[in-house]
């Protein structure tokens, strides 16, 4: 293991220890302050208990001082003990169809990835359609994004990373000068950004946003509504995406032979498609037919948990193989988010929070929508973006049915931008992925991702204003 | 006119260690069977081992008595009570291997010197050292390596007894980047692991910074990187398997990096004393402490093979030397309570008393480090700060094995 010695003054290392405990003991006290504190008028006891864990958890998503899991079992331990929610209630909600939607889709990425399916999927596009830099670069692009389809956006980050860096390297591209390989970095890391929002699978923050949705106003969102309001978006992104890339990095190569030649050479090493890759993308291919046409019928979850069942009983996986993928980390944190918004919904917080923080500004539905989605769309630079829905949505819900705006269409307002993060490596693990390649650096895509955000939540905004009415949406009820 | 070092408890070190003693008395005799001197505590806690059995020590003016139950060493015209160190127990004892304990640990006063392996590769390539006195073994690739589970016995002996506080892991030279320290790693994390006491180390330079990093992020709280000779020509004559494999340069990079590194005044290095000029060491001494590097001071005790000592070599011409050292180290402000109280060697706190003008007073601090609480308080802190500063690696107390 490589030691560090970290030798600035031994005060301010002994300060910067104390922060610490001194953090969590100003956290304690402020906490008992809030639960302590008279209740504010308009406002349930139990309002007062929801809005005091709801704020801890707040600082502990964004400090990130402990796991965003731990803050979430945090949350699942305080709403009982406080009496917000009784213990059953707590519990039970942890069983939320989106909670083992996630598990689902987490066990189907993980099967696509270990039979090397997607491998092979990724190597074959960039193989027929890189003909030229400019045509590699586009299936790089459109590669990740319709991968993250499909896939949680940071696997298919994790999955084309290693392709691409050979790539790099096979084409003489200097780390940190070369336009093109920043050009390819920003392709894969903002086509899975980008891609990622397109459908439920790209990551686990629309479900999560379904499942505070559904408990707190047992309305739903069905898998294909989704794509389909949400597909403009994407395309105009990625136009926007790729037009500001090579005007910001004009291409600076002039042919791509010595990475066909890498892409073939792996291509060979995969061999010929196995039963195991058939099977499971026969699998996949059915698991997403069901969820658009047998989704509001069966349920998001069932269908994805029977497509696991079934990739375990024509044995395509065995346990072990699947282990690695699940990120339980994730699983308890959303578990924990949708106790935490039922909470503060149920005990009449949430529109006592919303009507006192930007009640006055919210004047009209659009106004609400709009600054939900600047405010999660920049949230989500900082934060992680099950956290920016864990601390937005339950809020902004309490706010819709006080305009009597559809609380579906908030929940939008949200769950979309916060995948939208393209500023900075800690963003989202895409953005982490591209910037540890050395090909672009941190100024890189700042610049550039400053100016993809401010146009996502125009387009967003417009595609909100002017699309979904065409497809029966509205703001209002 | 004859000098009279007996009222001064630092310049009687000096001058015994340079002249050595006569030995009469059967118990010190058998004391000093085996060893290469005897260690005795002069008045204010001075200890020395003071050399009896070479050559040059016959025409010591200096004798060691008994009267009335007590020990008092004369140069035939005065006398000071001084008292014998007692001898190790476990100087008697054995591993469950069988191995002597003292072919592993020897007490040096504060000090206990544990040597896993006797092996200096300077031997076989005849680049040795000219001076050592064959504390390593010059046959070099025949000897043995003592297990980690054997080092941990004797310093288990070492701390039972209270026979020293602070246990010093030494290595001769190896061909490695290391400086020795990948082999010393399972030793020192052992003992760290087993036992809440200092360790020194005395390594070689390595060749990368980070080496010294690691030496320190698994537990060494002391480093010596021993120059012994400060002038560069006569450090190539003496010392060619340094010079030609690990360069002169290479001691000075790496003591100066050590010195950032490692807490004020635990970083040092030797500078044989008797082997260059004073004007030399003097010089040495300057440019150790200006990097923040505690200078030692051994005196060269020569052999009748080994007989390379500079002449005239008295007390009257290197005690400045050791005033010097004291001034020097006090000037540039580096600390002096980590190490001190060593018998064959000469460390600057305890040449205060050379100093005059009222230096020669212990102060507070002095006596608290030399205390039980002290002790642990010195480990403590050293414990705390390795804590604070060591990133991206466990901390050696708690590692499993």
């Amino acid at each position: 293991m490589s030691v560090e010695i970290d030798t600035r003054p031994i005060w301010l290392l002994i300060f910067l220890k104390a922060v610490r405990p001194l953090f969590f003991l100003l956290m304690g006290l402020a906490f008992l302050y809030a639960v302590q504190m008279p209740t504010p008028e308009g406002l349930t006891i139990g309002g007062q208990r929801a809005i005091a864990i709801f704020f801890v958890c707040l600082i502990l998503w964004v400090t990130n001082v402990v796991p965003l899991a731990i803050t979430s079992l945090f949350a699942i331990v305080l709403v009982p003990l406080l009496g917000v929610l009784t213990q059953k209630d707590t519990y039970s909600l942890f069983g939320n169809e989106a909670v083992f939607f996630i598990l689902g889709a987490f066990i189907l990425a993980g099967a696509i990835m270990h039979s090397g399916l997607s491998n092979r999927i990724a190597l074959n596009i960039m193989d027929r359609f890189g003909g030229s830099p400019r045509k590699l670069l586009l299936s790089i692009f459109l590669l990740a994004a319709v991968l993250s389809f499909f896939m949680s956006e940071h696997a298919v980050a994790a999955m084309l990373f290693p392709i691409v860096l050979e790539i790099s390297k096979s084409l003489g591209l200097k780390p940190g000068k070369s336009n093109y390989g920043k050009l390819m970095f920003f392709a894969l890391a903002w086509g899975c950004v980008i891609g990622g929002v397109g459908t439920f699978l790209g990551g686990a923050r629309v479900p999560l946003a379904i499942g505070i949705l559904k408990e707190t106003t047992g309305a739903s969102i069905e898998f294909l509504d989704y794509t389909i309001a949400v597909f403009p978006l994407v395309i105009i992104m990625m136009l926007v995406g790729y037009m500001l890339l090579t005007r910001f990095f004009p291409i600076d190569i002039t042919g791509v032979e010595s990475a066909r030649q890498v892409l073939a050479k792996r291509l060979k090493g995969l061999g010929k498609m196995t039963y195991s890759e058939y099977c499971v993308g026969a699998v996949l291919g059915l698991t997403i037919l069901a969820w658009i046409f047998f989704g509001r019928r069966f349920g998001l979850a069932t269908i994805a948990l029977s497509s696991v069942v079934m990739l375990f009983m024509l044995r395509l996986v065995r346990w072990k193989d699947i282990e690695e993928y699940v990120n339980w980390g994730i699983i308890l944190m959303y578990g924990g988010a949708i106790i935490l918004g039922t909470a503060l919904d149920k005990s009449g917080a949430a529109s006592w929070l919303v009507n006192g923080a930007i009640g006055k500004w919210a004047t009209s539905p659009w106004t609400v929508f709009a600054i939900f989605s600047l405010l999660s769309i920049f949230l989500t630079e900082a934060m992680s973006n099950a956290a920016v829905i864990a601390i937005l949505l339950p809020v902004s819900i309490g706010m819709a049915e006080n305009l009597s705006m559809d609380p579906s269409i908030v929940t939008y307002s949200i769950a979309v931008p916060a995948g939208l993060a393209f500023m900075f490596p800690m963003s989202t693990p895409a953005n982490a992925i591209a910037v540890s390649s050395n090909y672009i650096t941190v100024k890189d895509m700042v610049k550039g991702g400053f100016i993809m955000c401010i146009t996502a939540w125009l387009v967003f905004n417009l595609v909100a204003a002017y699309w979904w009415p065409l497809i029966g949406m509205g703001y209002s009820k | 006119m004859k000098k009279n070092y007996l009222n001064n408890p630092g310049s009687l070190k000096i001058d015994l260690m340079l002249r050595g003693i006569r030995i009469d008395d059967p118990l010190v005799k058998a004391w000093a069977c085996g060893t290469s001197g005897v260690d005795i505590l002069l008045p204010q806690n001075t200890l020395v081992n003071i050399p009896c059995r070479e050559e040059f020590t016959k025409g010591s003016p200096y004798t060691i008595k008994k009267r009335d139950g007590n020990y008092l060493i004369t140069d035939g015209a005065e006398e000071v009570p001084v008292s014998l160190v007692p001898r190790p127990e476990f100087y008697n004892r054995k591993t469950t291997t069988g191995v002597p304990f003292t072919s592993i640990a020897v007490v040096h006063g504060s000090y206990t010197v544990i040597t896993p392996s006797p092996r200096c590769d300077f031997f076989n390539r005849s680049i040795e050292c000219k001076y050592c006195a064959g504390n390593f073994d010059v046959k070099g690739s025949s000897n043995v390596t003592y297990t980690v589970e054997e080092v941990i016995e004797t310093v288990e002996a070492v701390l039972k007894e209270k026979a020293s506080e602070i246990i010093y892991l030494s290595i001769g030279f190896s061909e490695s980047d290391d400086g020795g320290i990948s082999f010393l790693k399972p030793y020192l994390t052992a003992i760290k692991k087993h036992f809440n006491c200092l360790v020194a180390v005395e390594a070689l330079p390595p060749k990368q910074n980070h080496w010294i990093d690691e030496t320190y992020a698994i537990g060494a709280d002391s480093v010596l990187y021993n120059l012994e000779i400060f002038d560069p020509e006569l450090f190539e004559i003496i010392c060619p398997g340094r010079a030609s494999l690990i360069g002169r340069k290479r001691y000075m990079e790496s003591l100066e990096y050590a010195a950032k590194i490692f807490p004020n005044g635990t970083v040092a290095s030797h500078l044989i004393v008797g082997l260059e000029p004073p004007g030399s060491t003097c010089m040495g001494i300057d440019y150790l402490t200006g990097i923040g590097v505690v200078p030692i001071l051994p005196i060269y005790r020569p052999t009748s093979s080994r007989a390379l000592r500079i002449e005239p070599l008295n007390a009257e011409i290197i005690l400045p030397v050791y005033k010097h050292l004291y001034h020097a180290v006090k000037k540039s402000g580096v600390n002096m309570n980590w190490v001190r109280d060593i018998s064959m060697v000469t460390t600057p706190i305890e040449v205060k008393t050379l100093a005059g003008d009222g230096a020669s007073k212990t102060t507070l601090v002095e006596n608290f480090y030399k205390t039980k609480i002290g002790i642990k308080a010195a480990w403590g802190l050293s414990t705390l700060r390795r804590k604070l500063r060591v990133k991206g690696s466990k901390d050696p107390s708690d590692s499993k094995h």
